[in-house]
């Protein structure tokens, strides 16, 4: 069979390209969940200390994102708010992740009667803006971090079921798969060690765009009152209780906000790296 | 007359094309054979003005009489291209149905050739558009001209295609492999359309192929290409019966022909002792969704398909794609349960070989991991079987030298590999647990002439070696009579005829068998 | 006209799914809905009336039915927290009646700025040779994704309505009232919804295109004859239109929740901002209805994506 080679491979500057995609990233996502994380711990200032003459102080070198409607350092406040939105996203994309691929890989692989139970659910449940749907299961469980981790990782399951089983569904009449059946090999192994192995390419970058979606989630919902409650900081609190004061400091809502944005841009750069050219 | 002088092209560092020279008159066919990536496909391409972007010309020019369409050097003129295109030249492409618009009708597609070069006016085009599918062997031609191009079959959309290449009657027809993607009867008829038409028109033809055999039928000469140089050149003639360069030679050998039948060695004493006995089998398959709503129906793929193997033997089974080979070996192995009939396996865990050498193993292994894998699979089944690693650590090594790779290949994953080497692995993985019977699906159909021969040599030997019952399944009755004993031929989900290899092809007893032996 | 039938049947199906495990799952939540309305303070007496009146003595799964037959019948129930006057509660009807709009031209607005941009940018951007402009086009989309619309809304209004005065944040006239004016105040919200989807969708667009681009039938397209222009519009384009299509299904749903953030935001009184305090103040019957209203819109629209895609792509029709 002759294959013309009009389309040569990948060529140089184009891989190239894709280790920028990836080092961007990288350097990115690695700056701002070093300082979340640290914000959990420590941060420069107190986070709830109100300090009434320091209120609205704008940017200097001892407040870098200046000071808010009670006097707090707002960087310290980014750096905590920060810290939780990244661990819960994470947790929800871990807790969300392993719940759609024990799903997807069962329905996929065996299809059945269970394969049609899961389709139909996450058929509906599917399309549908999640935050909508988080804000519905909060209403049920009502407010609170367990709550709305719970609700978060119940809402994204769907998305990864659907993923996971069509690649499943993909790749179970493979030839090789076709011929580790042949061999003998035990159904779960073809499942976990035949299979799984190349689907990660694959989930690894939903992984990421599942970090995302997680992220805007997370701070839509405290940014709606219905997630972290002050005075607890995070990212969309903040942005809510900023918007009051636009007129008189800009900044504050600028500091949350673009936090947000370098998290996001950093997670989705990272994941078009991983697309493009591999890790 | 058409020129191809000196010419190079290159994607970035790699020369695809080196120093070609071709020459073209009116009313000949110019085969340019090779083997995959030898530059046959990109010559043409360049010839006519479709190369990718990424492609740069080095050295060279094209012309076409006595002007210059290209010259290395020089921008492309894209307003004169444009007007060759089509009109003075065009192109048959190997794969019709990915080659046409999937969302518009065939008959505007072809239209529009007439509406870029012609002044016709809406009526005439029509009717010019359906004279010339007429030409080209269409029936029917209203109905063809309003459909969609997944709603023809193969051959029908092959032939929209030369009719598109041929209505404003080109001085130059580049046909680029454009049988390969097609049956073998459909094959004979594509051919002799080509010739025709050649004929009629008295256009100059390069006709690019990897099959000698047909390059022989058609091509008044002969070009032969590899590594992007022509390393020989001549009368049709003269290449087959005195080829001048150890290369062709090496090719015409290896290709799979009635011309030169090598003697394989029949396997000894009559076969007696069965290893798979298949009674009035049929096999089924679920047609359209299977979902809540509506049950897919159940059509039949084979019908009443009755044979035995026997020990030691290797036993062919020839038809066209879609006549239910595929099927009936997925049922044989267990892996479509939806049959009716017998099937009785006298050894355990038979074993199979798929025809692509890139999707048979799995991507994310190496191949030590993946040579073991039965082996760990059997102990796991059967914990008297169950062997060290070490163990199997040796035999995954001594399994490999035996299919011929080093051992510097044990570490090293599929995408490593080249298509021969992947099948070699294949092979390998499949043989390692020493099974009774294998199956063996279009395992060449996939890999260039020469590797075919060479993968075909070691399928004999291993078989020989193990004592091996082989099911031998292709398209091609050539590479078929090259493996078997005994051959099956099978139409339309029944088997038509069963016979040893000599009666088939001294006096095969159905028409279709003939069809077959003399199509391709 | 099996498949409408199937698809409506699938569609009434989701429907009812969806109201009953939302009506169930509103049972099992632990407090009292006449203790809610009434404070701690009222009447056994008055306690007992009320249950009464709203029905709740009943088992959940017969209350359940007797809602969906009333909800079919046209009435929608009343609002626990919501009431008219003194004495009459509010029904939930009345409560979404005058919102809908909001969102609804919302919605459209933000729809039809995606439309109008984002083509003819997938398009531009495809067609681009340069590195340059490729590079630019790919941080420019990448950075428009990551903005959360929540952000992106303080942005515009901090940007066009603080410094620039384009117009009044928070202000708000009502459709009824001037309608003109009405479109106006929802320029800017529906911007900031559409501009990280304009961003997506094109880039989707591009994507769509460069696979057609490298596809066999464009060769055939350049064999003919054709311009590079001719091959983009009247062979590339359309093919590459059709998963965007699917695509832009997605992006409405997506539109619908990104218009809940944004009601509140610039503060437009449509059913995002109403579902919103209603999940707060878990006010049921407001929030049932609109879960249902929403499910329904959102499978409508992938029904009406459905049927689009059969009449454009020859190849789904046919069997």
């Amino acid at each position: 069979m002759d294959t013309p080679s009009v389309r040569p491979g990948p060529s140089a500057p184009r891989a190239r390209k894709a280790n920028l995609y990836l080092a961007a990233g990288l350097v990115m996502t690695g700056l701002a969940v070093s300082l979340g994380v640290l914000g959990l711990f420590w941060t420069p200032y107190s986070t709830t200390a109100m300090s009434v003459p320091d209120r609205f102080a704008p940017p200097s070198l001892a407040h870098p994102f200046g000071t808010d409607n009670f006097g707090r350092d707002i960087f310290s406040r980014v750096m905590q708010g920060m810290g939780t939105t990244v661990c819960i996203s994470v947790l929800v994309v871990l807790a969300s992740a392993a719940a759609g691929v024990l799903l997807g890989a069962f329905t996929g692989y065996f299809g059945g009667l269970l394969d049609e139970v899961v389709m139909r659910f996450t058929d509906a449940v599917n399309g549908f803006p999640s935050i909508l749907l988080a804000l519905v299961m909060i209403s049920l469980l009502g407010n609170g971090r367990q709550n709305l981790i719970l609700s978060l990782s119940i809402v994204f399951v769907p998305s990864y079921v659907r993923i996971v089983r069509s690649e499943y569904l993909r790749l179970r009449d493979a030839d090789y798969i076709c011929r580790a059946r042949l061999m003998g090999v035990n159904r779960l192994r073809v499942l976990f060690v035949h299979i799984l192995p190349n689907i990660l390419p694959v989930l690894s970058v939903s992984l990421l765009i599942g970090l995302n979606n997680a992220i805007l989630a997370e701070s839509g919902m405290s940014y709606l009152g219905i997630g972290i409650q002050p005075p607890e900081a995070s990212l969309g609190n903040m942005l809510s209780d900023a918007q009051g004061y636009l007129q008189a400091a800009p900044w504050y809502a600028l500091a949350p906000g673009l936090s947000i944005v370098w998290l996001v841009l950093g997670f989705s750069l990272f994941g078009e790296g991983i697309r493009r050219g591999g890790v | 007359m058409i020129r191809i002088e000196n010419l190079s092209v290159s994607f970035g560092d790699t020369a695809a094309v080196k120093n070609v020279t071709l020459e073209l008159r009116d009313g000949e066919i110019l085969g340019l054979v090779g083997e995959s990536g030898c530059g046959k496909s990109v010559t043409a391409l360049t010839l006519m003005g479709l190369c990718a972007r990424e492609a740069r010309m080095e050295s060279g020019r094209i012309c076409f009489d006595q002007e210059v369409l290209a010259e290395a050097g020089k921008p492309r003129d894209e307003a004169l291209y444009r007007a060759y295109q089509g009109a003075r030249m065009a192109m048959v492409f190997q794969e019709p149905m990915t080659s046409l618009n999937p969302t518009q009708r065939v008959g505007r597609q072809v239209e529009e050739v007439l509406k870029l070069h012609t002044k016709l006016n809406a009526q005439s085009r029509r009717q010019k558009v359906l004279e010339t599918f007429e030409e080209v062997g269409l029936r029917e031609t209203e109905r063809v001209y309003q459909s969609f191009p997944h709603q023809l079959s193969g051959g029908m959309r092959q032939r929209v295609m030369i009719a598109m290449a041929v209505i404003l009657r080109p001085r130059l027809l580049v046909a680029d492999e454009p049988t390969t993607a097609l049956d073998v009867t459909v094959q004979g008829q594509i051919v002799s359309l080509l010739q025709e038409i050649n004929r009629r028109q008295d256009n100059a033809m390069l006709f690019i192929t990897h099959d000698l055999d047909l390059a022989r039928r058609l091509c008044h000469r002969i070009a032969v290409m590899k590594d992007g140089c022509v390393v020989e050149q001549g009368e049709t003639g003269q290449i087959f019966t005195a080829p001048a360069q150890a290369y062709t030679r090496k090719l015409i050998e290896a290709a799979p022909s009635r011309m030169r039948q090598r003697e394989i060695p029949s396997s000894g004493a009559a076969p007696q002792t069965p290893v798979v006995e298949v009674k009035n089998l049929s096999v089924f398959y679920q047609e359209g969704s299977n979902s809540l709503f509506s049950r897919g129906r159940r059509r039949a793929a084979v019908q009443g398909a009755d044979f035995t193997v026997y020990q030691g033997e290797s036993l062919g089974l020839v038809g066209e794609s879609g006549c239910g080979k595929t099927s009936l070996s997925k049922a044989l192995l267990g892996m479509n349960r939806m049959i009716e009939g017998q099937i009785i396996h006298h050894t355990v865990r038979p074993q199979m070989i798929f025809q692509d050498p890139y999707s048979s193993l799995n991507p994310a292994k190496t191949v030590g991991w993946l040579l073991q894998e039965p082996l760990r699979a059997r102990g796991a089944l059967d914990p008297g079987l169950a062997m060290t690693k070490g163990d199997m650590e040796a035999a995954a090594y001594e399994m490999l030298l035996r299919v011929g790779l080093e051992e510097q290949y044990f570490h090293r994953k599929p995408s490593q590999l080249s298509g021969g080497q992947r099948q070699r692995v294949s092979i390998a993985q499949a043989l390692i647990t020493q099974p009774g019977f294998l199956v063996a699906d279009e395992p060449v159909s996939a890999l260039d002439v020469t590797i075919q021969a060479q993968i075909m040599e070691l399928l004999q030997k291993l078989r020989q070696e193990m004592k091996l019952s082989c099911l031998f399944i292709s398209h091609d009755i050539h590479v078929v009579y090259q493996m078997c004993d005994r051959i099956m031929v099978m139409r339309e989900g029944r088997i038509i005829e069963t016979g040893r290899r000599s009666e088939i092809f001294r006096s095969p007893k159905e028409a279709y068998t003939r069809q077959l032996l003399c199509g391709s | 006209m099996r498949y409408f039938a199937k698809k409506i049947l699938t569609l009434i199906m989701t429907l009812f799914l969806v109201s009953a495990a939302a009506f169930l799952a509103f049972q099992v939540i632990p407090g009292d809905v006449v203790t809610s309305i009434l404070g701690t303070e009222a009447t056994p007496e008055r306690e007992e009336q009320l249950r009464e009146q709203l029905g709740l003595s009943k088992p959940p799964v017969i209350r359940y039915f007797s809602w969906a037959a009333d909800v079919l019948r046209g009435d929608l129930g009343v609002s626990y927290r919501y009431s008219k006057n003194m004495t009459e509660m509010m029904p939930v009807a009345e409560l979404i009646g005058d919102k809908l709009p909001v969102t609804l031209y919302l919605a459209a607005l933000s729809l039809a700025f995606i439309l109008v941009f984002s083509i003819p940018l997938g398009v531009i951007w495809a067609k681009s040779r340069s590195r340059l402009l490729d590079a630019f086009f790919g941080v420019t989309t990448q950075a428009a994704m990551a903005l959360p619309s929540f952000f992106l809304g303080i942005l515009v209004t901090y940007v066009c309505g603080i410094v620039l005065h384009l117009f009044a944040p928070g202000g708000y006239v009502s459709y009824q009232k001037d309608f003109w004016g009405f479109l106006r105040y929802l320029l800017f919200p529906a911007l900031s919804v559409a501009i990280p989807k304009i961003a997506m969708t094109a880039r989707f667009l591009r994507n769509a295109l460069l696979t057609e681009l490298s596809a066999d039938y464009v060769r055939t397209a350049y064999g003919k004859g054709c311009t590079g222009r001719r091959v983009m519009y009247c062979h590339v384009l359309r093919n590459a239109l059709m998963p965007v299509l699917t695509f832009l299904g997605m992006i409405i749903a997506e539109i619908v929740a990104g218009s809940i953030v944004i009601e509140q935001v610039f503060g437009l009184p449509g059913i995002g901002r109403l579902l919103v305090s209603s999940v707060s103040t878990r006010d049921f019957p407001v929030v049932e209805i609109l879960i249902l209203y929403i499910t329904f819109v959102v499978i409508f629209v992938y029904f009406l994506v459905d049927i689009l895609y059969r009449v454009v792509d020859p190849r789904i029709s046919e069997k």
